[in-house]
């Protein structure tokens, strides 16, 4: 009905959706498509178990089909019933984490349990648990907001949850997962308000935290010092890093064009999944890296004025969702890119949107789904509608 | 939305909710510090450290490929080929490219068996990662590495290379030489003339992926430069011959080593040089220093007989004696030393002297000239120099300065004593008599126009020379056997004790000859030697004159060399040749 209206009223209708959202995340897996064929071609060639140059390709485009049909079907869902659900929702995805733990049901990949084979596709429960905890913080926030100045009654509860969800990440172990599950609660209870007291400890609690896993496994550490200085055994523990490395040097300014790395033939392991930025960097160079991270900002920038927005309109649990997937989008993507340019230890991190990978690219577009639908219902009540 | 909801959150409308729009601005300039610190770090190892990681790139895959030049054809003077480059693989790995551990051991055993080597060195070979290139085996067959090549093992490749070919074989090995296992000529020709056989290699500079497929070509390809074509002077059909009559002559004679050298008496040009014994440089299993040695060219040994030409034509051309000039050829002394003939007679004229070769003959003729002036005219006879061909261990002879001359000793000198040549030397001084009176340069390459000689002596004494030597070939001489039908031969026999510690041995001869034909306007000039003939006979003229004429012969007919004698001058049947010994 409104889609009628503002056939009529172009000059004056305040467009359905945000358009300008919707392009940069179009224009992502645009570049995503053609990255994964570029980085994915020689190894889905010379592979005699893939044996098709467009192996990878083709999956990665039903990937997003899937993903895209998710997206537009988890659009539908409103707000309040995200809201409604979401304490039951938060269980699902741990009870999905704890699924993924049994032998015979999570599948072992390069020594992490993360995936549970669902014949088309590994499905990484991780993913999930990204998108749970976005609408369970946000929603937790907004009912404790009364509590938010207490430790015990404001703080320890979703602390307590927290701890949970890392045991379990940990045990898979998925590292990077923890990181980004712990960065969307944190950053959702510190914009919800919490006691600026209690975040610092809790922050300084999550910095001895992480120190201490660091110190106590020693294949962290053994991460951890492969990236201080790949150069250092770069045929061994640092030959992903300094191939990335590499890779990214050998883009300069432009690139050498693309489909022109040398990187991913054979070279750089995981080209066209964890490490697809270095492939972007050595074949479009630093104007290339800028063009993604732009989009990539830009989309975080439209999350966290879509949640100030819903505030105006007093809508506090969809704003902070929608700041929550910005987080999510922002910190994931830091995380990637920073693994590619040698800033963090590698962790197994995919970057959104762009890396092949099923799971990911279906959380990911669900996720920006409920991000347009928070936009959506605040555009319907600036018009006057109800959601 | 049929049901009826109420949301939360508007439930819980309380003023102590603190969505702080702060708050909002921390996290988002801390999301954009974030960005900036990415962006920072790329413009950091795009730009500031480009060059570092793009040699690091390089040195993982840039690689320099060789293009390798072709090595020259060596050929005889027309065009025959005497070294030749047969295509063979070899088969290389790169460790650095390959983990071993993703090679299954079943292609690893295969990969042993098809290069005949135990598993284990396969094994030690391919897991030294630290090595970017290392041989697996050298030289297969192209047959044999397309099998390992289908194994299709990852850092397994093959590289195309030459082996040399000798088709010529054993026969001209000393000459040609060969080449080691890296292409680089070790011996002989393929040796001298290195840099214009081997050419000058290309390089060219590409990307390869880690399995070692070349993505991209880098740099301008420099083309490789292929070797020239060595043409030698070498007559193959001759070299052919004289290697056969050589190789027979050292059998009946049973000799220790044996050695031929055919000039063309024009040009100085070698048509032919034999060695025995000699090797199959194709085949070098067994191949021992003596086989090794090209004697022709670096050994040399006191000429004994044959030297006698010189002294005479030093006489002749002062106008001191003629053919006819009577002598007396008693015995006689010089000091405490005697000097004498094995067969005396009281007198002979100079054109006997050379006949019957008279040791008092000649050293009376060099008696007439002092020291300095023989001296220089060995000299220029090219006695104690180096002929330089350029062949590697060429030697020069020795030729002892004439003012520590003895009289005794120049007496000897006339008579090839205390003076060692190479049989190259011999052969090249001859064309003195040949070539109207001048020493040619010799040369193993064939020449455009001959080179112009050092006048010696005058060309009417050579003509005289010439004709004084044909009847060391007639009846009466001392090499009868050298007689060739239908031409006049003519030459110097020579048979020289072997000095050993010293001392000259009672039973180690050299047996000589050397001789040219036809005579009126000779054509070749063939030097032959025999190094210890242990059958009985050892005079010059009996061990060398055969092979000598059986080689002068054929290589007269295949030259289709003109007769300058009826072709009645049949050779005096075996049986009657009175045998004239020259004096040792």
């Amino acid at each position: 009905m409104h889609a009628a209206r503002s056939r009529y009223h172009h000059s004056t209708a305040i467009t359905v959706m945000d358009e300008a959202l919707m392009w940069a995340i179009a224009l992502l897996l645009s570049v995503s498509l053609v990255m994964v064929f570029s980085a994915s071609i020689a190894n889905a060639e010379a592979d005699p178990a893939t044996n098709s140059p467009y192996f990878y390709l083709m999956r990665h485009m039903v990937f997003m089909v899937i993903g895209l049909s998710a997206a537009a079907l988890t659009f539908m869902i409103p707000m309040a019933w995200w809201q409604q659900y979401a304490g039951k929702f938060f269980l699902f995805a741990g009870f999905l984490l704890v699924l993924v733990l049994i032998p015979g049901i999570g599948r072992v990949v390069n020594g992490s349990r993360r995936w549970i084979n669902l014949i088309v596709l590994n499905f990484q429960p991780s993913e999930v648990m990204k998108l749970a905890a976005v609408i369970y913080a946000a929603d937790y926030t907004v009912r404790k907001a009364a509590k938010l100045h207490s430790f015990s009654q404001g703080f320890l509860p979703i602390l307590m949850a927290i701890v949970v969800v890392a045991f379990l990440l940990l045990a898979e172990p998925d590292f990077g997962a923890l990181m980004v599950v712990m960065s969307i609660t944190m950053g959702i209870v510190f914009l919800g308000g919490i006691n600026l007291r209690i975040f610092a400890g809790l922050a300084l609690m999550a910095v001895a935290a992480i120190g201490l896993l660091i110190v106590t496994s020693p294949y962290r550490v053994k991460r951890v010092l492969g990236f201080l200085d790949p150069w250092e055994d770069p045929y061994g523990k640092g030959y992903q890093l300094s191939h990335s490395l590499i890779a990214i040097g050998r883009g300069e300014w432009l690139g050498v064009g693309l489909g022109g790395s040398i990187e991913k033939l054979f070279y750089l392991p995981e080209a066209h999944t964890d490490f697809i930025m270095a492939v972007i960097s050595e074949e479009f160079g630093f104007i290339g890296i800028c063009v993604v991270l732009g989009l990539y900002a830009w989309i975080v920038r439209r999350a966290f004025h879509i949640g100030t927005e819903a505030k105006k309109l007093e809508r506090y649990y969809p704003s902070l969702v929608a700041q929550g997937i910005g987080i999510w989008l922002g910190i994931q993507t830091f995380f990637n890119v920073g693994v590619n340019m040698g800033l963090l230890p590698t962790k197994g991190l995919t970057l959104p949107l762009m890396s092949f990978g099923g799971s990911a690219m279906l959380c990911n577009l669900a996720s920006l789904a409920v991000l347009l639908r928070v936009d959506y219902e605040n555009r319907r009540l600036m018009r006057g509608f109800k959601v | 939305m049929s049901r009826v909801y109420t949301p939360r959150y508007q439930q819980n409308l309380k003023p102590a909710m603190r969505l702080a729009p702060g708050r909002v601005t921390v996290v988002l300039l801390l999301l954009g510090a974030l960005l900036l610190a990415l962006l920072a770090r790329a413009i950091y190892l795009q730009v500031v450290q480009q060059d570092f990681l793009q040699n690091q790139g390089d040195a993982r895959f840039r690689r320099t490929l060789l293009l390798e030049a072709n090595r020259g054809e060596i050929t005889d003077r027309n065009g025959e080929p005497l070294a030749i480059s047969t295509p063979v693989q070899s088969i290389w790995a790169s460790p650095v490219d390959m983990e071993l551990g993703t090679v299954p051991a079943a292609k690893l055993q295969q990969l042993a068996r098809l290069l005949e080597m135990p598993l284990d060195e396969v094994k030690r070979k391919l897991s030294d990662n630290k090595r970017e290139f290392v041989y697996l085996k050298r030289q297969i067959s192209p047959a044999l590495a397309q099998q390992v090549m289908a194994l299709e093992i990852p850092g397994v490749a093959k590289q195309q290379e030459f082996r040399r070919y000798y088709p010529a074989g054993e026969m001209l090995a000393h000459v040609v030489g060969f080449t080691g296992v890296d292409g680089k000529g070790q011996e002989g020709f393929e040796l001298t003339r290195e840099k214009m056989l081997a050419g000058k290699h290309g390089s060219r500079t590409v990307l390869k992926d880690r399995r070692g497929h070349i993505v991209e070509d880098l740099a301008v390809i420099e083309p490789p430069r292929d070797g020239q074509t060595l043409q030698l002077s070498i007559d193959k059909r001759i070299q052919y011959l004289a290697y056969r009559e050589l190789k027979a002559a050292m059998e009946v004679n049973k000799a220790k080593a044996g050695g031929v050298v055919v000039l063309d008496a024009r040009t100085g040009e070698v048509l032919a040089l034999a060695n025995t014994p000699s090797y199959n440089p194709n085949n070098r299993a067994v191949l021992e220093p003596e086989m090794r040695r090209n004697r022709a060219v670096v050994d040399m040994f006191e000429p004994g007989s044959t030297m006698k030409p010189f002294p005479i034509a030093m006489a002749l051309d002062a106008g001191k004696v003629t053919p006819d000039t009577v002598f007396d050829t008693q015995t006689y002394r010089i000091g405490p030393a005697t000097v004498r003939d094995t067969h005396p007679k009281p007198a002979m004229t100079v054109t006997q002297i050379i006949q019957k070769s008279s040791n008092v003959g000649s050293s009376k003729m060099a008696a007439m000239f002092s020291p300095e002036d023989m001296w220089t005219f060995y000299r220029q006879a090219g006695f104690g120099q180096s002929p330089q061909t350029g062949f590697p261990g060429e030697s020069a002879g020795r030729l002892r300065d004439w003012q520590n001359w003895r009289p005794i000793e120049q007496a000897t000198m006339s008579f090839g004593y205390g003076v060692s040549v190479s049989l190259l030397q011999l052969a090249r001084s001859y064309t003195v008599f040949t070539n109207r009176g001048a020493l040619l340069p010799v040369s193993f390459t064939r020449l455009g126009a001959p080179l112009p000689g050092k006048s010696l002596i005058k060309p009417d004494t050579a003509k005289k020379m010439r004709d004084m030597m044909v009847t060391v070939t007639e009846e009466g001489g001392t090499a009868v056997r050298a007689q060739v039908l239908g031409y006049h031969v003519g030459g110097k026999s020579g048979t020289a004790r072997k000095l050993v510690g010293g001392a000259y041995a009672a039973n180690k001869h050299i047996g000589l000859f050397v001789g040219f034909a036809p005579a009126t306007t000779p054509r070749l000039i063939v030097a032959m030697m025999i190094d210890e003939p242990g059958a009985g006979a050892y005079y010059g003229g009996a061990v060398a004159g055969p092979a000598f004429s059986n080689i002068m012969a054929g290589s007269l007919r295949i030259l289709g060399v003109e007769p300058d004698a009826p072709s009645n001058n049949t050779l005096i049947p075996e049986h009657q040749i009175s045998e004239v010994r020259e004096e040792t």
